[in-house]
């Protein structure tokens, strides 16, 4: 690859990741609900989208792209892992403060609450309020049918809603709104 | 549509995409609340999704091989779909390269090693020289969670008693990310990346600025153990050889 071509991938590369770092982080932290493994997660992702940038025929595309990789890498991360139940009142110094760190009672129990929620329920909730995914979208990224993503995500709510106090929440939406 | 799936469907997507024109809900003051409610909630789940963002590092990005140079032998091996006859039969081409690379080598000698591996060990060296503030005395452990994320995925067992580990973290080199660790021993900080897909044959001096160590074999991998001054090469002969023992590689 000639020298030109190679600094425009760089800026290319840089351009699109940068712009989405923030996604991807809080995305990799919310699959694999441990900060610091995220920030594994993300690296190794990055240098694998490095690798096949030029199959991203579209920037605007990226996003997805980008959390397709993500989603990948996390699952390779725990492939060779026995899947371990995440007691919250046994977490590590990284987990804990994933959970609690706003210095907001209210707001950290519906972090402690989403943290809690199992993968199926927690990961379509993630891309839909956080990445402003549609249902299709989730589908999509996640392999499965657009019913099974409404079905999830209305059972993650309800589930939530179930562990939090309601009335906590709707006056902090007021207080931030 | 009626309360009930109007419910569901504010409840899977609160923004109302799923439950029509509202229409519903403009003629049913209960459902109105319950849009309302759900609304307000999602702004609650938004907030607390949207947790505390690390500084961004670009990883150190390895070079790309231009088209059509990309391994692909060891890709159809190892993608299993290489037909038995193409191996019973080498083309012409593979027979007259084989000579001259046995010719190459009895008249030029055996690979030189250390050469080969001159770009792994320059980015080692270099990364030393980056994270320079690694390398403190401290007799603050890294924390178990912290070690865990770095270490695991790379290393499927190693002895953790080698000395006190006081950082810990995924670094770039040469293109793969790899745990890089500080302990303290007895004469000071050394530094140990694992390098887990590095493959030499023997070991190979690391010397720099402040860098004084080795990079060992260790399996189908290799560590590097360096520490700042010569006078610790002693000591790092010594957490090597208890590394090499007890290292067995996750990949």
């Amino acid at each position: 690859m000639n020298s030109s071509a190679d600094v425009e991938r760089r800026q290319r590369f840089e351009r699109v990741v940068t712009a989405l770092h923030a996604v991807l982080y809080r995305y990799a932290a919310w699959l694999c609900r441990d900060p610091h493994i995220a920030e594994v997660i993300v690296q190794e992702s990055l240098l694998r989208a490095w690798r096949s940038l030029d199959t991203l025929r579209e920037d605007d595309a990226a996003k997805q792209w980008l959390l397709t990789i993500v989603r990948r890498e996390n699952a390779r991360y725990f492939e060779r892992k026995t899947p371990i139940m995440v007691d919250i009142d046994d977490l590590s110094p990284t987990q804990s403060a994933m959970i609690a760190a706003t210095g907001e009672p209210d707001l950290d129990d519906v972090r402690e609450a989403i943290y809690e929620l199992e993968d199926e329920y927690r990961e379509p909730l993630v891309l839909q309020v956080l990445m402003g995914h549609s249902t299709k979208e989730i589908a999509e990224l996640m392999g499965i049918r657009q019913g099974a993503v409404l079905t999830r995500l209305h059972r993650a709510r309800l589930k939530l809603k179930n562990s939090i106090d309601a009335t906590g929440c709707r006056t902090m939406a007021r207080d931030s709104g | 549509m009626n309360c009930e799936e109007y419910r569901e469907a504010i409840a899977a997507d609160p923004s109302g995409r799923l439950a029509g024109d509202d229409a519903h809900a403009s003629g049913c003051d209960a459902c109105s609340k319950y849009r309302d409610e759900m609304r307000e909630f999602d702004e609650c789940i938004l907030r607390a999704l949207a947790i505390d963002v690390p500084e961004f590092k670009l990883p150190g990005l390895p070079e790309i091989e231009p088209a059509g140079g990309e391994r692909p032998a060891v890709a159809a091996i190892s993608s299993g779909r290489r037909s038995r006859s193409s191996f019973t039969s080498p083309p012409l081409w593979a027979g007259l390269a084989a000579a001259v690379a046995v010719v190459a080598v009895l008249f030029i000698g055996l690979p030189d090693t250390h050469t080969d591996h001159r770009q792994l060990v320059g980015e080692i060296i270099a990364h030393m020289d980056h994270e320079q503030a690694s390398r403190q005395v401290t007799s603050i452990a890294v924390p178990a969670g912290t070690l865990h994320a770095v270490v695991d995925r790379k290393v499927a067992a190693m002895n953790r008693d080698v000395g006190l580990i006081t950082y810990a973290m995924s670094c770039v080199i040469n293109g793969r990310t790899v745990p890089h660790l500080v302990i303290q021993s007895n004469t000071g900080p050394v530094t140990l990346i694992l390098l887990a897909e590095e493959t030499i044959d023997s070991s190979i001096p690391l010397d720099g600025e402040n860098v004084h160590g080795v990079l060992l074999p260790v399996g189908s991998g290799s560590i590097a153990v360096i520490g700042q001054r010569e006078d610790q090469l002693d000591e790092i002969d010594r957490i090597g050889r208890e590394l090499a023992e007890s290292v067995e590689w996750s990949i």
